[in-house]
């Protein structure tokens, strides 16, 4: 999947805006926002949020997790976790950073910081991907459990490794064909030789 | 001028297979899983028809209605942004099965066909149908006036060359319900080990253990 199309997904994530104008309520088809009322917060999906912060007819409140303490203490704990990986709070929290850090940095406090820590938290993750996916493949298992990891990450894992275990599992069902002496195996390509002749 | 939900209630009471009342809302998700599943299953899957068309007249509903706003509404705006995200994904998905269609198209036709036989539902829309066999038969034409040089091509029947997806292919997938005792297929043995998910759960695992699953719908593909 295209990374744009992990942050189509993410842009459906819900958030607090605080609108700066007055507008009943918008029916869209995936669920209807508003009523919005100046200075009353209320919750709409992050791309209606940025389109209006865009044109300034809002100010968007960062979500909870968006914040320094919280996230240092999300980066302490899954530096701790050595071998697995920690909730996150939002199922597309690298999305919604790169979003709000991005389009609405004025309303995220101590937006550097927070940049930071994100990255922090995501080389981690990423560096513990690695490694599992490694011994993964060594131990050549066709089944894993990826709880706990979003949807950006598990794509940044696409497609080397789905294709790398379709071809281990190539090879195994290789051997047994041979070990069992079953026919499975018969279609044999003669290679095409381009020198010579 | 108002664009409202008006839609919507005609739209609601339009049943869909498991006779219930869907809101559009609820179609919009059943449509984004539907995109997932096709993006990711190694085979075609069951044409969502009712859903596609659903939204697809929805759009034609929509449009219609914008084009008595006036420009100067903020509201345009977030209609038509909602209006291009949506036709993004109907598109997409229509697209991921056409590209399917052309790499499979003589095992698609083939299956198509002994499903037809046994009376059970086909996977492709009529119009799908349609251009799997013009594909086919174009194709058949192009290669007979083509390949004359290739001293076996006649000899080669047209069965020897069927392109088939590769059902042993690794997919992520995430449980929208508990289900027990899906079997994995390590490639070892033929003993293979018993799993349960639990709703909500995300594993990467060989598709053929879960096709049935993913049309049944109690997983998705991520």
């Amino acid at each position: 999947m295209d990374p744009d199309e992990v942050e189509f997904w993410g842009e459906k994530s819900p958030i607090q805006i605080v609108p700066t104008f007055n507008s009943p309520a918008i029916y869209l088809i995936g669920g209807d926002v508003g009523p919005f009322r100046a200075t009353i917060p209320c919750r709409v999906p992050l791309w209606v949020a940025l389109s209006l912060k865009r044109q300034q007819y809002c100010k968007i409140i960062p979500p909870e997790w968006m914040d320094v303490d919280t996230l240092t203490e999300l980066r302490r704990q899954e530096k701790a976790a050595s071998s697995s990986f920690v909730k996150m709070p939002s199922e597309h929290y690298m999305v919604e950073a790169k979003l709000l850090l991005g389009g609405a940095a004025d309303d995220v406090p101590r937006a550097d910081e927070v940049k930071t820590i994100v990255k922090d938290i995501w080389d981690n993750r990423m560096a513990k991907l690695r490694s599992s996916m490694d011994s993964m493949i060594r131990n050549s298992s066709m089944y894993a459990a990826v709880d706990n990891l979003t949807l950006m990450e598990i794509n940044s894992v696409r497609p080397i490794l789905p294709h790398a275990l379709n071809q281990l599992y190539r090879m195994k069902m290789v051997k047994r064909g041979l070990s069992q002496g079953s026919a499975t195996l018969t279609h044999t390509r003669t290679a095409v030789s381009f020198t010579g002749s | 001028m108002e664009v409202d939900n008006e839609g919507e209630t005609e739209m609601a009471s339009l049943e869909l297979e498991d006779d219930d009342d869907l809101t559009l809302e609820q179609v919009l998700e059943m449509m984004e899983v539907a995109w997932l599943n096709e993006k990711f299953a190694p085979e075609i899957l069951p044409h969502k028809r009712e859903i596609v068309e659903l939204l697809l007249g929805q759009i034609t509903y929509l449009e219609e209605r914008l084009q008595q706003l006036p420009s100067t509404d903020f509201k345009k705006g977030i209609h038509q942004m909602e209006i291009d995200r949506l036709r993004y994904l109907l598109t997409s998905y229509l697209r991921l099965r056409l590209e399917k269609i052309e790499t499979f198209h003589k095992q698609i036709l083939l299956e198509e066909e002994k499903r037809a036989d046994e009376n059970e539902a086909l996977y492709l829309s009529p119009k799908e149908l349609e251009f799997a066999q013009e594909f086919e038969q174009d194709l058949e034409a192009h290669l007979a006036a083509n390949m004359n040089f290739c001293p076996n091509w006649q000899e080669s029947t047209a069965t020897e060359r069927i392109v088939q997806p590769n059902l042993n292919s690794m997919v992520f997938l995430k449980a929208k319900k508990d289900v027990e005792g899906i079997a994995i297929d390590d490639g070892k043995a033929e003993s293979s080990d018993l799993i349960d998910l639990a709703s909500g759960s995300q594993v990467l695992i060989n598709y053929n253990n879960v096709a049935s699953l993913v049309k049944n719908g109690d997983v998705h593909l991520i």
